[in-house]
This record gives C-alpha cells, sequence and structure tokens, in this order.
C-alpha cells in the first residue's frame, strides 16, 4: 500500500508548525530587527553585517534545533567587536560609539537567552535602542517605524506568556494592537501636559547637532559650495501679518571683517553704544530654528531688539550679530521684530573706521590698484557704484561650480576667471572698496526664504546661505550693498534655483522638471512638496519642538476654553452619567429582602440544609420542610419566610412596608 | 537584595490584607466570585525594571530634547498601565467552587478540586494556583470563555481527623508579564483523614476475641470463595471452582471459612491489647475495617461509646472509618 504523500509544505505554513517556543524565537528576532535596521544607516558597514550576520545565525540556531554557542566562542567575538569599536569611532565613550555598543550588545544577547529573564532584557533594550535612533532621525516615518516596532515588541512579550494554549499570531498581533490603541490616547494627553523642562539635566557626551552642519564663522571663497546644494532647512519663519518681498529677506548671520588674503574672519569688538534708527512698518515673526552646532541667532535686517530664546542667553555684537551663549543644539522657536527700513552708525565720522580698511599686506597687487584708482572719484558712494557697474558691465557670471582660486583670490576672480558665486563677489567687492578708502565688510546669513501656501510658513535652507556686504557712508551709515544681484540678480529675488542652470538629473533631460529646485518646473510636484514641507513643519511645531513655552501656550488656551460654558456643559453631563450609572447599579445591586433570605439560606446550610444552585424557594422550602433534624419551631419559622419570599419574589410587587421587619423576625427564629 | 525587599514588601501586603480586609481571614463558602476588592496587584520585578527603562527613556528624552523620544517614554507607560488593567482583567470575575474531596487515609495526599469557572467573555490566559503558602506556584490553567477549569491541590496528610486546606491564592502576570495580581481564597470545605491502616496487622479476630490470628477457622466449614490473596496456603485454595472458571482466566480463588461458629466479627476498641496506644489501635481496627470489607464478612464496630452493629458495603464502612477518624476529636460531629 502506498501512502497519499502529503503536499510539500510551503514556507508559510512550515513556520506555523513550529514549535511554539521557536515560533516565540524567531518572533523576537523579528521585532529585534526591526528596532536594529534603521541603525544601519548610521553604524560602520561592518557593524551591520556583524549584526544581521548573528542574528541569521540564531534564527538558524533556532530552526535547527541546536545549541546556543557556549561563552568561550562569543567573549573572543565581543572582545573583537569592542576593539572595532574602539578603532571605527577612536573612542568607547560618548553617543555614537555608545549606540553602536547598545547595537552589538542587543543582537549578541540574543545568542545568550536561557531564561524568561533575558527575554525582558532583549525587549527593554529594544524600547532604549529605539530611542537612540532619535538621535539620527526624528522624522514623521521614524514616529510610523517606532510604532510598528513597539507593536511587535508587545506581540513578543505577549507571546512568552503563554502557558498553555497559545492564540494563533494573528490573534496575539490583535491584542498587542489592543493594547496600543488603549495606550495612545493616554500617551497623547501625558504628551500634552506632563510638564516640560528644558534640557538637559547634565550635560552629555555628543548631543544633537555635534557633526552637523551650519554657517560658518569664516569664510574663504570657494568653499560655501557644497553648502548651497543642500537643501536641509536652517529654520522656519511665520510672520504675524504679510511676508516682505524676497528682496528685502536678509537674514543676518556672522560679519566677517578682517582678511588675511584668503580667509575672511569675524572681527573681535569691544561693546559699544549703536546709533540706530528705524522707520517703516515692523514686520513680526517667529523663528523656528532647527539645531545646528552654530550659536547664531538668524534675524531679518534689522532686528529691534535681541530676541529672547528660551534657554539661551543671548547676545547682541556691535556689529548686529546676534549669537547665543553656546551652540543651539536644540530646536528653538522666537520671535522677533525687524525693520526693512533703518539706519546704522548715520554719522558723519565711524569711531572704529580703521578696522573696515584694513587690507592684507602683498596679496591682490591689481585690485589693490584699482582700488586706489577709484579715490579719483570724490564722492565714495560713487565708487561704490563704480564696482557694481563693473561686476554688472564685464563678463561676470554667477556658477555654483567656479573654478579654483590661487593666491591671489580677488585678482584671479575679478582679472580672471570671472566666474564665482556670493562668497567671490562679496569677498571681492569689499576688497575693492577698502583699497578705494570706504569702510566695508562681509555680512554672512541666509537670503530668501520659500513660502509654504498650505501653512504659510517660511522655510529659509542651506541653500539660502549668502553672503553680501556693508559699505559705511558718511551721513548714510551702514549701507547693505549685494555685489551677487549685480552679477545675477534673480538670485536675490528668486532664490538660487532660478540663477543657476544645473545639469538635469541623471543627464537626462526629460527630468529638468524634476528639478527640486525649480518649484514651477511641476505643479502638482510643487504641490506635493508644499504638502510634505508643510506636514514636517507641523511635526516638528507640535511633535518635535514641544517646549515649556509652547506647552504654557496650550495648557493656557485649554483652561481658557474649559472654564468657560464649556465646562459646566461637561460638569454637568458628567455628573449625569454619574447619577445614572449610580441609579443603575443600584438598580443591580441587592435588594434587602434579597440580602436577608441569602442570610436564611445561609443559615440553614449551616443546620445541614445547603441549598442548591438552581435550587428556588418554593422547592427549598419543600425540602426543609422534610427535614427530620430541624426543631419545629425553626422550621416553621423558615418555611414561614420562604412563603413569604416567594410570594414576594415572584408576585407583582407588593408595597407591605413591614415585609422586611417580619422576615427579620422569622430569620431570628431560624436557629 | 531588590527580589528580598519584594518579598518583605509582599509579606507586609499579604498582613496588612488581612487585618484590614474583613473577609479576608474568613472561610468562603459556596462559589466565590473574585471581585474587584478581592484583587491585589503590584508590579512584578520585570515591571519594576521596566520602570527603570521608562525613567532612562524620559532622562534621555529630557537630556537629549528627543520630542519623539517623549512619544516614546509616554506610549511605554500607556502600553503598562493598559497592561496593569489587563491584568486585573485576567483575573477578576473568575468564580471558584470547590469541587467533591474524597477521605483519604493519613499518609496520603488529598486532593483539592478547585473549580475556576469563566462565566464573562473574555479569555483568561495563565491563571496560576496553589496554596499561599508555596514560594513558587505549580498549577497554571488557562479559562476560555463560559468554560470551567479544575486545579487540583494536594495536601500531604500526617494525622488523622479533619484537615482544612490552607489558603488558596490565584495571580496572574498575564499579558505582558509587568504586573502581577493575585487573590486569596479560603475553601470552606474541609477533608476527612481516616488513620493510618496498620502495616502487618495480626489476622482478624475472627473468633470474636482479640488477637487470635490462628482462628481462620477449622477446614471444615467453607463459607464460600473469595478471590486469592497472597499468603493463602495451597490447602486454602478453591481448586473445584478454579477449574470451573477455566484455565485462561488465569484467576485464583480461595476457600473462606467460617470460623468461631459462625458468630459475628466484631472490632472492639477496648478488646485490643492493652500496651497499644490509642493511635495504634485506631489503626489497627481500620486495617481490620479494611480487611473485613474486602472479604465482605460483616463486621460490628464497638468504639467507646459508639456502635456500630455488623453490617458491610462502603456506607458501613465510611461510617465506621469515619467514626475511626474522628475518634476523640472535640469536633467529632
Amino acid at each position: 500500500m502506498t501512502a497519499a504523500k502529503p503536499p510539500a509544505p510551503g514556507a508559510l505554513s512550515r513556520l506555523a508548525r513550529l514549535p511554539r517556543d521557536k515560533a516565540d524565537t524567531l518572533l523576537l528576532l523579528a521585532s529585534a530587527l526591526l528596532v536594529l535596521a534603521p541603525h544601519a544607516l548610521h553604524l560602520p558597514l561592518w557593524v551591520s553585517l556583524l549584526c544581521g550576520a548573528t542574528l541569521a545565525w540564531r534564527a538558524a540556531i533556532t530552526l535547527r534545533g541546536k545549541r546556543m554557542p557556549r561563552a568561550i566562542v562569543l567573549l573572543p567575538i565581543a572582545v573583537a567587536a569592542m576593539a572595532g569599536i574602539q578603532f571605527s569611532y577612536d573612542t568607547l565613550l560618548g553617543k555614537d560609539a555608545g549606540v553602536a555598543m547598545l547595537v552589538l550588545l542587543v543582537t549578541f544577547k540574543m545568542l545568550e537567552m536561557h531564561a524568561r529573564r533575558d527575554l525582558f532584557v532583549v525587549v527593554f533594550l529594544c524600547f532604549f535602542l529605539a530611542l537612540t535612533n532619535f538621535f539620527y532621525t526624528q522624522g514623521i516615518g521614524t514616529a510610523l517605524l517606532m510604532l510598528v516596532s513597539i507593536w511587535m515588541l508587545l506581540a513578543t512579550q505577549l507571546s512568552f506568556q503563554f502557558t498553555g494554549s497559545v492564540p494563533p499570531l494573528r490573534a496575539r498581533l490583535g491584542m498587542a494592537a489592543r493594547t496600543l490603541a488603549f495606550a495612545a490616547p493616554v500617551a497623547i494627553v501625558m504628551f500634552v501636559v506632563f510638564p516640560r523642562i528644558h534640557g538637559p539635566l547634565w550635560s552629555m557626551p555628543g548631543g544633537p547637532g555635534a557633526g552637523m552642519t551650519g554657517l560658518s564663522d569664516d569664510m574663504a571663497p570657494g568653499q560655501m559650495s557644497s553648502l548651497a546644494l543642500s537643501e536641509e532647512p536652517v529654520f522656519r519663519v511665520q510672520f504675524f501679518g504679510p511676508a516682505p518681498d524676497k528682496a528685502d529677506l536678509y537674514w543676518r548671520g556672522p560679519v566677517l571683517g578682517a582678511f588675511d588674503g584668503l580667509t575672511w574672519t569675524r572681527v573681535p569688538e569691544q561693546a559699544r553704544k549703536l546709533h540706530m534708527s528705524v522707520g517703516a512698518p515692523a514686520l513680526d515673526y517667529e523663528v523656528t530654528l532647527e539645531p545646528s552646532s552654530s550659536r547664531w541667532v538668524f534675524a531679518l535686517e534689522l532686528p529691534r531688539a535681541r530676541p529672547d530664546v528660551p534657554g539661551y542667553r543671548v547676545r547682541e555684537t556691535p556689529s548686529l550679530e546676534l549669537a547665543a551663549d553656546k551652540p543651539l543644539a536644540t530646536r528653538v522657536r522666537y520671535r522677533a521684530t525687524s525693520h526693512t527700513a533703518y539706519t546704522l552708525e548715520r554719522g558723519a565720522v565711524l569711531p572704529d573706521a580703521e578696522r573696515w580698511l584694513l587690507l592684507p599686506y602683498g596679496f591682490n597687487p591689481r585690485a589693490l590698484a584699482e582700488g586706489r584708482a577709484l579715490r579719483g572719484l570724490s564722492a565714495p558712494a560713487q565708487r561704490v557704484q563704480a564696482v557694481l557697474d563693473k561686476f554688472a558691465g564685464e563678463r561676470f557670471s554667477y556658477t555654483l561650480e567656479p573654478p579654483r582660486l590661487g593666491r591671489d583670490t580677488v585678482d584671479e576672480f575679478v582679472y580672471g576667471t570671472q566666474a564665482g558665486f556670493c562668497e567671490h563677489y562679496a569677498s571681492a567687492f569689499v576688497f575693492l572698496m577698502r583699497a578705494a578708502g570706504v569702510p566695508a565688510r562681509v555680512v554672512t546669513g541666509y537670503q530668501g526664504g520659500e513660502i509654504n501656501p498650505l501653512d504659510g510658513f517660511m522655510t529659509v535652507r542651506q541653500s539660502d546661505a549668502h553672503a553680501w556686504a556693508e559699505v559705511w557712508l558718511a551721513g548714510l551709515g551702514w549701507i547693505r550693498i549685494d555685489p551677487t544681484a549685480a552679477v545675477a540678480p534673480e538670485r536675490v529675488q528668486r532664490g538660487l534655483g532660478a540663477s543657476v542652470s544645473r545639469p538635469p538629473p541623471f543627464g537626462i533631460e526629460a527630468l529638468r522638471g524634476v528639478n527640486p529646485f525649480s518649484a514651477g518646473g511641476n505643479a502638482w510636484l510643487a504641490q506635493l512638496r508644499n504638502g510634505v514641507n508643510a506636514m514636517n513643519n507641523g511635526w516638528n511645531q507640535w511633535v518635535l519642538n514641544y517646549t515649556p513655552e509652547r506647552q504654557r501656550g496650550v495648557l493656557q488656551g485649554l483652561l481658557q476654553n474649559l472654564f468657560g460654558w464649556q465646562l459646566a456643559v461637561v460638569l454637568m453631563a458628567t455628573a449625569g452619567v454619574w447619577l445614572l450609572s449610580k441609579f443603575l447599579r443600584a438598580r443591580r445591586g441587592i435588594h434587602p429582602v434579597d440580602a436577608l433570605y441569602s442570610t436564611l439560606c445561609k443559615r440553614l446550610g449551616q443546620l445541614g440544609l445547603v441549598r442548591a444552585q438552581d435550587e428556588g424557594p418554593s422547592a427549598y422550602a419543600a425540602r426543609v420542610g422534610g427535614a427530620p433534624h430541624l426543631a419545629p419551631q425553626s422550621r416553621a419559622a423558615a418555611l414561614e419566610f420562604l412563603r413569604r419570599y416567594s410570594s414576594w419574589r415572584y408576585a407583582p410587587p407588593s408595597a407591605d412596608p413591614r415585609l422586611t421587619a417580619t422576615l427579620k423576625s422569622l430569620l431570628s427564629q431560624v436557629r | 537584595m531588590a527580589g528580598a525587599r519584594i518579598g518583605q514588601l509582599r509579606g507586609w501586603i499579604r498582613r496588612a490584607s488581612g487585618a484590614w480586609l474583613p473577609r479576608a481571614g474568613r472561610l468562603d463558602s459556596g462559589e466565590v466570585l473574585i471581585s474587584q476588592r478581592r484583587v491585589f496587584i503590584l508590579p512584578s520585578k520585570a515591571g519594576l525594571g521596566f520602570a527603570l527603562l521608562l525613567l532612562v527613556l524620559l532622562i534621555g528624552s529630557i537630556n537629549y530634547g528627543l520630542g519623539l523620544g517623549f512619544g516614546l517614554t509616554f506610549l511605554a507607560l500607556s502600553c503598562a498601565l493598559v497592561d496593569m488593567v489587563a491584568t486585573y482583567r485576567n483575573l477578576a470575575h473568575l468564580r471558584l467552587q470547590q469541587g467533591r474531596v474524597a477521605p483519604v487515609f493519613a499518609g496520603e495526599e488529598v486532593r483539592f478540586e478547585l473549580q475556576v469557572a469563566n462565566r464573562t467573555g473574555l479569555a483568561r490566559y495563565g491563571v496560576w494556583a496553589d496554596f499561599s503558602d508555596v514560594a513558587e506556584p505549580r498549577h497554571v490553567t488557562d479559562v476560555a470563555p463560559g468554560a470551567e477549569a479544575t486545579v487540583v491541590l494536594t495536601v500531604p496528610t500526617v494525622t488523622r481527623g479533619w484537615l482544612t486546606p490552607p489558603r488558596v491564592t490565584l495571580s496572574t502576570s498575564f499579558p505582558l508579564g509587568l504586573f502581577r495580581a493575585w487573590s486569596h481564597w479560603r475553601p470552606a470545605a474541609r477533608a476527612l483523614v481516616y488513620p493510618r491502616p496498620e502495616d502487618g496487622a495480626p489476622a482478624l479476630p475472627l473468633s470474636g476475641g482479640a488477637g487470635n490470628s490462628l482462628a481462620l477457622g477449622g477446614n471444615d466449614d467453607v463459607a464460600g470463595v473469595r478471590n486469592y490473596q497472597p499468603g493463602d496456603t495451597l490447602r486454602q485454595l478453591a481448586w473445584r471452582q478454579i477449574a470451573r472458571l477455566g484455565a485462561d482466566s488465569g484467576q485464583l480463588l480461595s476457600k473462606q471459612f467460617e470460623g468461631g461458629g459462625g458468630a459475628d466479627l466484631l472490632l472492639d476498641y477496648a478488646a485490643l491489647p492493652m500496651q497499644l496506644d490509642s493511635e495504634q489501635r485506631l489503626a489497627r481496627l481500620t486495617r481490620w475495617v479494611l480487611d473485613a470489607e474486602s472479604r465482605a464478612l460483616p463486621y460490628a464496630l464497638r468504639l467507646g461509646g459508639v456502635r456500630f452493629d455488623a453490617a458491610s458495603g462502603p456506607a458501613h464502612q465510611a461510617a465506621c472509618l469515619r467514626a475511626l477518624a474522628l475518634y476523640g476529636m472535640p469536633e467529632a460531629a
């Protein structure tokens, strides 16, 4: 007789028929993988590969039913991995190395799980690992991944808790999902009301912002080209009122006054009183600054007052830079008021004029000579105009990929390549101005910004980084001159995307419309991008940057709304529901007569006449009547009690106010 | 160290709960509903570990200013709270009832049957049950909605008499193991423990006198046959009856002799040798009751003032053994 061969089991059904402990272990591996995977983006490749191999090894051990490797095998691998971390990070401490160690720890712990306690250890470490991933990314996608990870971890922990029958995986996932669904509202309430404080409680090694790019404090023409390409947001602005023209959007950063021939750097200055006057309407706005390693607080030229940045002390330098006392490593939000029309140091003389006229000795002889020649023009304003005309008239071009410059950067740029971007123009312009005897300095910062029509927030990105110039003219004060605008006016009016002709993506001409810089290139794409930006901004504003200040605002708003008539309604509704539920519960509760009945049953039970669960009062009475060992008086009282109780219970309610008392006295006779 | 602390705390709560709960010290008769006030709940060791984890998550979120970290922390905390409610619900509103308790002989184990009924719509998993004085509970059961589960708890016995079972604890850590909920139950049913039958007791006093072990009767009066018992001599085998059963059956029968001129078998406490103490006498009487019952001999028992007329059968045996078990006890009722 030939037995019919069962159909070859598919991989899934084979998984479903695994013994329970194996299935649980595989589930744990899957959950851990979910938590570990996003770390691969920042870990050294060898760590990711080692982790992947270890998890695969663990899965193979489980599936084949092999023994776990012994400590003597694991220990050398663990030591080698530690050495590898030391080699890769140059330290075993610090944030990044610590996260790498944690990743390896969780992975190796999988090979060393013996008791139930180890499961808890692994699951808890996975929770912590999920947190460390937020050092690197906190986007909406990360949040969704976190939710899925927690879901899987809950399902895993749940699976290990069964002692008898185990529901199928889908049912367990459902249980975990229900737990999450009940937990989510509570978590949201906690998130909103849990008192927030400004961290850190103590300084931790390598907080966020370490290694992040920002505007640097110096400028060597050519350095900014990579910065200009980054689409990373620097800050977002919400204007309370109409946004100003794009051409007025100069976000002032570090002011560079010292030039050594190659690099412009900041000039240390003594604090002194500035003469400043403002006109035109003020612009009120709120800036949300992304975390970075720099200390610069950006505001539109010119801010009327130092903005209050929560958690930091902001200082205003005589060059009107705004600097925090420490790197702005957290996302901060501050309000500022600026005037686009202003005068600065509008006197007849500039007290520290000589510091804005210094030039390095022995650099850029041609430019120096041309600048000296400009002194023939009696009015400084004419000298300024002459240089701007020179930039506009000759074959100067704007490009993000200028040729490399040698020793005399200004000479080579002005008389040679004639191609560059804002740094080259600002540097050359200020050099020429100083040579012509006009006090001048380079101002760096951001220019422009993109308004998102969906939520009205303006986003300023790293690609908006800009350098311009300021010259001081007697009677007018410091005046902003943007020499780049003389060459590529659209850079200032429409942004970088408009001014640079970029190669199409992947060299495919048809993809030119997908160019991320051209907002107008593809309408629906632009709309999609705006939608994503608005979502990200809302996420940043409400989740990632839910600061103590914002919390106060939210809670105040809540309280104000609550203490109106709504509160009264809510309170009354609550009271009504409470009373109703109490009423219903009283009806469901035990009636005093029933309570007496149950006392009687108990007493008769002690006398050897236990009432059966399904025995009604009449049947019980029949049995009580036939019981020989009951005292006659007791029996009579009990029977009378049961008769009255039965008629009360099953007849229409008769209002006998003395029933309870009668029953009580009867009860006392049953002994 | 921490474990010891928790143990101390648990012990304190256990003692305190006995003091402040009026019901805790009393016996629970009939069906008992595990109501809300009967359920206690505390974090388990894993739960305390989880609390530590939450603290670390919170500090990390504050220190590094991780907005999403706060989200993770609060979500994990909320899951623990949900788990607390779920653990409570996994135990609450179960109904407990004591099953029948069969009498045993001293030295055997009493089996207390504990019926756990689930009349709710919620499936219960991993409900542990054992006596409260046991360090680690040994019995675990699931109870499906509308179903009942039976847990058998055994208690070793040493002495005869009534045995009241120790307090029973039901506990659970399901679903996530972060909390342990428990409830105590003092079943009212008690077990009757018969005296331990004497080993190597003298044979039944068939002549009516005590200690006459050779009174296995003259060979002439065959009263009947009974199953062969080890120790029966070849002479005693009832060959004719065995042959009638056929060789295949392999069954041996012995002749049953009627000694003492057909007088009833009287098992008399007072007639036993004086050198035996009362427990030894009860042990011997117990053995004789069993022997007489197995040989289907009617026997009478005289135990102090209590007399049982000669009879046989399970009811008679039970009555006699009960009297032997409770002899001299104040709670003889």
